[in-house]
């Protein structure tokens, strides 16, 4: 067990290692430089940008400044955006990362509360008013893009109702609505994977089984359904929460919300290097981590799995 | 004015408003251009007045409350070294001044600086500071601080983006606190925009606390000082009690920051803000103004909606090829479908917003026709794509990533040369790949705006020889003449001359397809008091600040 960890971690780190210098890589075969964006439309010649371009070391091969990157790294120190420079990149990405973070598992929790009971409950009742209900709700929720949810919510309580703040993130009524929209299209999509997953466990021989064998029905569900059921619902909810972090720009742009997503949007468009790759860094340890972990919640729930 | 218009005005004004104080206001203050034009010796009377252009119609001042402003984007430092987007600026001027400042009406308004004096040969300008400044830690402000600044910019070494700015001065000498002389190379009359707007570090905390610390902590003489910076999400000010022209009426001035255009409209609709600085989408734009609770400027903007071409490619290194193009766009109907009569249609490289311009130009009325005849004559024939010694009529346009406005331009553009015989191929890239893109010339041709020349005509970077923002890569001998003689003729008269010239031969050449200039609507909430009649650059009001209060 303890070596199948330390194995998972070992590779993990090479994986970590490539995507950022696969990023390094991208971001400097982008053409123009991050210099552009600092100039903007001040009067500069062409050696005064040279100039420019120097001091900030872009004028240096990609290897070199991969590696004082990398070294920095090393003495934990995550280098300094060449936009926003008075400020370091640890500081923009720990800030930005709790902002997201209390937006996604705010959402996370709730969408997970209200989706799986709603799901099982479609699949148990299928074909029911309620599994027709439900499921007619979870397609509008999957296919209306989050955007428009946003705006019109933002219209329907901030400007008509004025019950909620229209952007920021000042008191607790400010999460309501970015909460509210992003938990909509997770409710939605996983609510559909839950019904699927439990209809799939319902029509196995061990439930058949089990029924045949006198149990309550509600033994048979929380017993040999539900558990079995949780399998692929388990690998789309790490696979959720490695990308808990990443932020969603949509409703972070909407609602004015100082998060991830807007940080890395903003970052790349910017070309701002050193901070596009840090939050590479972090999102791909996160990635790697959760990836570990899912593979070891699979042990625990379902015994047929073993980790060697 | 449409007699809705009137009303409107009326509502934000209470009464008629006293333009006559306003014209007083801005003479008695104001380095009128003319000056220039009258001889070497112009004085900028000293702005005793307070608020020389505030309304009194509008009602006696009130202290207290929090003015707050949305903006598009991060502000990224509050350095005036990161003020080149408006969002930033309009927080960065809230805290540092500079000797001269160009306010609402494109004017130049003296503000550090009392006056000035050129010396005959037009090389040497003597500024008389105000007295009795202080920075917002205490310190006095000298002539010192000024010498400071302008050398910090102008050592390479320092890798300020303002270094441009400079290239006419030779040095900056303080020789008593209260005066600056800087010295030029040749005489400059864009001295005051170049020189003379360039905020003001205090010398002795900057060089402490160096270039990197100021941008988290600044220090200056404005009349708002920092309280806390949040970057991607608010930067609150407070008022800074010692300022200059007196404390500010309201106590905070806040900048929030929602990215997105509809969720900064219904910000201002649900009455969460005073005004935005980063413009809204036409139908936010005239939603708003329905709803009644704004007062709203309509202004033409400096930048010009064009398609940079490339000048040595094959096909658009053709002049008449390139008419051909301006005859086959459809300018008239691009303002009325993508922008919504949000923009007026471009005559030339300089927007109307400026003196500079003139209607003496060529001009390129919509003409298929024409068009066709034009390439027919020029020798590029054939149906389908037209093609002249086998080369093709055709090239590749850029457009920035997710442009959900300027694609659409350049698809109807697209369409439009299609039915002359010209094959636009469009492709998206980011914008600095883009800019990259046409100014290596490894790009045919873009989508953007730019400036070629604002309150300040000059415009050498962009359509001089070699120049470092030429995208269309344009070379004429007569321009780069002209462009050399404005940067130093200083009798108005003649220097309007020079740049109307350059306007008829861009016009005659057409190196780049100058499209159109957005409109832009400055919105303030109805409760803020003390804004002005006329703007002619709304979004430089928001340096006013000082100036307003909010009632109720």
């Amino acid at each position: 067990m303890l070596s199948y960890i330390i194995n998972r971690l070992f590779q993990g780190a090479i994986v970590v290692v490539l995507v950022s210098i696969l990023t390094f890589l991208v971001m400097q075969a982008v053409p123009g430089s991050p210099v552009d964006l600092m100039i903007g439309k001040q009067k500069v010649s062409i050696e005064q940008r040279k100039a420019i371009e120097h001091k900030w070391g872009f004028d240096r091969p990609w290897y070199d400044q991969y590696f004082t990157w990398a070294g920095n790294l090393v003495t934990g120190n995550m280098g300094e955006s060449v936009v926003r420079t008075g400020e370091p990149v640890s500081s923009m990405i720990k800030n930005a990362a709790l902002m997201t973070l209390r937006l996604n598992v705010l959402s996370f929790f709730i969408s997970i509360a209200i989706a799986i009971p709603i799901g099982m409950l479609a699949a148990i009742k299928r074909y029911s008013w309620f599994d027709y209900g439900s499921m007619l709700g979870a397609t509008i929720g999957v296919t209306i893009p989050n955007y428009w949810i946003a705006l019109m919510g933002i219209v329907l309580f901030s400007v008509k109702l004025g019950w909620l703040p229209p952007y920021g993130a000042d008191s607790w009524k400010s999460y309501i609505l970015p909460v509210f929209v992003l938990a909509f299209e997770e409710i939605a999509a996983l609510a559909r994977l839950t019904r699927g997953a439990t209809m799939e466990v319902l029509g196995q021989d061990y439930v058949t089984t089990a029924r045949a064998k006198g149990l309550k029905e509600k033994v048979v569900i929380s017993r040999h359904v539900l558990r079995n059921a949780l399998l692929p619902i388990i690998t789309v909810i790490g696979y959720r929460i490695a990308f808990i972090l990443s932020g969603t720009i949509v409703v972070e742009t909407v609602f004015g919300w100082p998060g991830m997503g807007r940080l890395f949007f903003d970052s790349i468009n910017r070309l701002d290097y050193q901070v596009v790759q840090a939050i590479v860094l972090v999102l791909s340890i996160v990635i790697v981590v959760v990836n570990i972990l899912t593979d070891l919640t699979y042990a625990l729930i379902d015994p047929r799995v073993r980790i060697r | 004015m449409s007699s809705n218009d009137k009303k409107r005005m009326a509502d934000v004004f209470g009464a008629r408003a006293n333009r006559r104080q306003m014209i007083r206001g801005a003479a008695g203050a104001g380095l009128a251009a003319p000056a220039f034009a009258a001889g070497l010796q112009a004085a900028g009377a000293a702005g005793t007045t307070r608020f020389a252009t505030v309304d009194r119609a509008q009602g006696t001042p009130k202290k207290g409350g929090t003015f707050v402003c949305l903006g598009d984007q991060e502000v990224v430092g509050l350095s005036p070294e990161d003020a080149d987007p408006t969002v930033v600026w309009a927080v960065v001027c809230q805290i540092h001044d500079s000797l001269y400042e160009q306010d609402e009406n494109n004017e130049l308004q003296p503000a550090l600086a009392e006056s000035y004096t050129i010396s005959p040969d037009g090389k040497t300008w003597t500024f008389k500071l105000r007295k009795g400044v202080k920075f917002h830690n205490g310190d006095d402000f000298t002539s010192e601080d000024v010498k400071y600044t302008y050398d910090w910019i102008m050592d390479a070494k320092n890798g300020s983006t303002r270094i441009g700015n400079f290239d006419l001065v030779a040095k900056v000498d303080a020789p008593d606190p209260l005066t600056v002389v800087v010295t030029l190379k040749a005489p400059s009359p864009s001295m005051l925009f170049n020189v003379g707007g360039t905020y003001i570090y205090p010398a002795k905390y900057h060089a402490q606390v160096g270039e990197k610390g100021y941008k988290a902590k600044p220090v200056g003489t404005g009349p708002f000082k920092l309280k806390e910076w949040n970057a991607a999400e608010r930067t609150t000010l407070t008022a800074f009690d010692d300022h200059f022209r007196g404390r500010p009426y309201v106590d905070e001035f806040r900048m929030d920051v929602v990215p997105e255009a509809s969720g900064r409209a219904a910000a201002l609709e649900a009455g969460k803000a005073d005004t935005t600085i980063w413009p809204l989408g036409p139908e936010d734009n005239q939603s708003i103004k329905d709803g009644g609770k704004f007062a709203y400027w309509d202004w033409v903007q400096g930048a010009i909606n064009h398609f940079p071409l490339n000048n040595e490619h094959p096909f658009l290194s053709d002049k008449e090829a390139r008419k051909a193009m301006m005859y086959a766009i459809d300018r008239q109907s691009i303002v009325d479908d993508i922008f919504q009569g949000a923009a007026v249609v471009a005559d030339s490289n300089m927007s109307p917003a400026f003196k500079w311009h003139t209607d003496d130009v060529t001009k390129y009325d919509y003409d298929p026709d024409k068009a066709k005849q034009t390439l027919d004559a020029a020798g590029w024939t054939g149906s389908g794509t037209r093609a002249k010694n086998g080369q093709k009529a055709a090239f590749e346009c850029i457009v920035k990533t997710g442009d959900t406005v300027r694609r659409p331009e350049a698809e109807i553009v697209q369409q439009l040369f299609k039915d002359v015989g010209i094959d636009m191929q469009l492709r998206e890239e980011p914008s600095p790949a883009m800019l990259d893109g046409m100014r290596t010339g490894k790009a045919d041709a873009a989508l953007f705006n730019w400036t070629y020349g604002t309150a300040d005509p000059d415009a050498t970077n962009e359509l001089s020889s070699g120049g470092a923002n030429n995208f269309s890569h344009f070379k004429n001998a007569k321009v780069d003449e002209l462009l050399k003689q404005g940067l130093t003729e200083m009798d108005e008269k003649k220097r309007i001359a020079i740049y109307q010239q350059i306007q008829q031969i861009i016009t005659e050449e057409v190196p780049f397809l100058y499209i159109l200039i957005l409109k832009a609507t400055t919105f303030y909430a109805k409760r803020v008091k003390g804004v002005p009649e006329k703007m002619l650059n709304g979004d430089n009001f928001i340096q006013k600040v000082y100036q307003v209060w909010i009632e109720g």
